[in-house]
């Protein structure tokens, strides 16, 4: 028992991730029809604006020696700032471009940023201590947790919650959901596009920074594509979920979490190594049974 | 207020307007009549910014529209409620009405605004807090409507307010039309696909088939029906004193 609360556990903070990072890639896709695989390498670089430019192996914290009331904030702005040259140079010239051109020139974005980091701190990983007393444990009765992962999953439930009194009860949230529900009409009702989807990259930036700063505290290393595992299991939890609903994104980065790790804890031992592949065999299943995923919107009909 | 001369508007290699021109005076109901598929919707559209036009000009109180954004026309006072009642589904009613009152000006206007258009739309009232997507096809035709109004446009482009509406329902869009007309003096671009109803109502209608204006009149000239009717089906042109018929340049 002791054991299944401790793996549940790591499935919440795995999925914490997992979903932040979907909320991420499904709020891009619910304005613009972008399924954006550089969210990843947003990531990415909210985890190397941390550290000292060098190709040194261990990292030297710079902005991440900061007390964490200005370093998170500073790093938010990079991964925001980042986030919106991506959509003024890439993402707005392409406004009438079709949703697999976008996927595409998404790939182009992800590339650059990768081959950005590489130039400029080298391909090898480094190490990086972010918030090292977080590793400590809380006793819990028997069940040992390390504060970290309490942190990420109520940094997670706080975004998420702030996520949804912003789309619920401000007049740029209404605008947001207008936009991505049919977006030429909030067009007529005078809604700015392209305000608005600047807006959505800046949320998904910071949503981006959040899964940089938790994810590089849990694993203490840094890679040019660190990024990259997280935006795909993020890319298949809004698969699941149902694309273009923030609510199932939450839902498949949770049960994809869930799975990720009870494969990990139970599979027998031998098969272990192909937990992913099990995990995605799952991925397929959910499909097969649930098309267009666990919470389904009218959103892809709609639009044609 | 407003006029297009001479507008072409292609979609690839389909041509949906080939020189339309039409001009609206403030405080006009004007009227486009016209089969499905003759350019009614494509020439609002173009309008309000949805769909660029490939040569001619639309000209807003003589400023020329070409290339200004569709949220741009719509803070310039013009609002279009497209065909097939374009309501935000998850949004409710209530958060529907709002969105378009997030670029006014006088914000402080907008709750009586609101209990305004309530006023006139008692259904919605009682449906405030669904979500749109739930609400009959005359609750959400309705919505749109109330909608656009709580722009506060001075022109109002209306697409089919009729389609698929119960009779009923369609007099009390209509009233309501007019009444907001009385009142808040806005000028009515209407387009609609029978002519029985708006000849009523209309100051001037133009019949328009083929992305072409097939004629052009004051609604109490044509109130027989005939000259419409012919240029409608497009046959009898010859017969039709005024009709202002254009050679297909195709």
């Amino acid at each position: 028992m002791i054991g299944f609360l401790q793996n549940l556990a790591d499935a919440l903070s795995l999925g914490s991730l997992y979903a932040l990072a979907a909320l991420g890639v499904g709020l891009l896709f619910g304005i613009l029809r972008l399924v954006n695989f550089a969210h990843g390498d947003f990531i990415s670089i909210g985890a190397y604006a941390l550290i000292v430019p060098s190709f040194e192996v261990t990292a030297q914290l710079f902005i991440g020696t900061w007390n964490w009331a200005l370093m998170i904030p500073t790093v938010t702005l990079i991964v925001v700032i980042f986030a919106l040259i991506s959509d003024a140079l890439v993402f707005r010239p392409l406004r009438r471009a079709n949703a697999p051109t976008l996927m595409i020139a998404s790939f182009a974005v992800s590339y650059v940023i990768q081959n950005g980091i590489l130039m400029v701190y080298g391909a090898r990983p480094k190490a990086a201590n972010l918030w090292s007393g977080l590793a400590n444990p809380i006793m819990l009765g028997d069940l040992r947790i390390p504060m970290l992962q309490l942190v990420t999953i109520g940094v997670t439930l706080a975004l998420m919650a702030a996520l949804t009194l912003f789309l619920k009860r401000t007049p740029y949230g209404v605008m947001m959901r207008a936009a991505a529900e049919d977006f030429r009409m909030a067009q007529y009702l005078g809604v700015r596009g392209n305000f608005v989807i600047g807006l959505a990259f800046a949320i998904s930036g910071i949503l981006a920074t959040a899964v940089s700063l938790l994810y590089l505290s849990q694993t203490g290393t840094l890679g040019p594509q660190m990024g990259v595992p997280l935006a795909l299991f993020a890319f298949v939890a809004t698969v699941i979920g149902g694309m273009g609903s923030l609510l199932g994104a939450v839902v498949g980065g949770f049960l994809v979490g869930f799975v990720v790790i009870m494969l990990q804890a139970y599979l027998p031992e031998d098969l272990r190594v192909f937990r992913d592949a099990f995990a995605f065999a799952f991925v397929i299943l959910i499909l097969l049974f649930r098309p267009s995923g666990i919470v389904p919107t009218r959103a892809l009909i709609e639009r044609v | 207020m407003l006029a297009i001369e001479d507008i072409h508007v292609s979609y690839g290699r389909l041509r949906a307007l080939k020189g339309i021109s039409l001009t609206v005076a403030k405080g006009e109901i004007v009227c486009l009549i016209g089969p499905n598929g003759a350019g009614k919707s494509t020439t609002l559209a173009a309008i309000a910014g949805g769909v660029a036009a490939s040569k001619g000009h639309i000209k807003l109180e003589g400023q020329d529209l070409a290339g200004v954004r569709p949220e741009t026309i719509a803070r310039m006072g013009v609002s279009l409620v497209p065909e097939g009642r374009h309501v935000f589904g998850t949004l409710s009613v209530a958060e529907n009405l709002r969105v378009g009152t997030y670029m006014r000006a006088d914000r402080s206007a907008v709750a009586a605004d609101i209990e305004r258009v309530l006023a006139m739309f008692p259904r919605l009232r009682e449906r405030i807090t669904s979500p749109a997507g739930r609400l009959s096809g005359g609750e959400q035709q309705m919505l749109v409507i109330a909608r656009a109004l709580l722009t506060k446009p001075r022109l109002l482009l209306v697409d089919e307010p009729s389609l698929g509406l119960a009779p009923k329902i369609v007099d009390q869009v209509y009233e309501i039309l007019l009444a907001a007309r009385q009142q808040e003096g806005l000028t009515l671009l209407i387009n609609e696909q029978s002519s029985h109803r708006i000849l009523k109502h209309a100051d001037r209608i133009y019949v328009i088939r083929n992305g072409h204006i097939q004629l052009e009149g004051k609604a109490a000239d044509l109130a027989d029906g005939e000259a419409i009717k012919r240029a409608y089906f497009g046959f009898g042109e010859a017969a039709s004193g005024d009709a202002n018929e254009e050679e297909d340049a195709a």
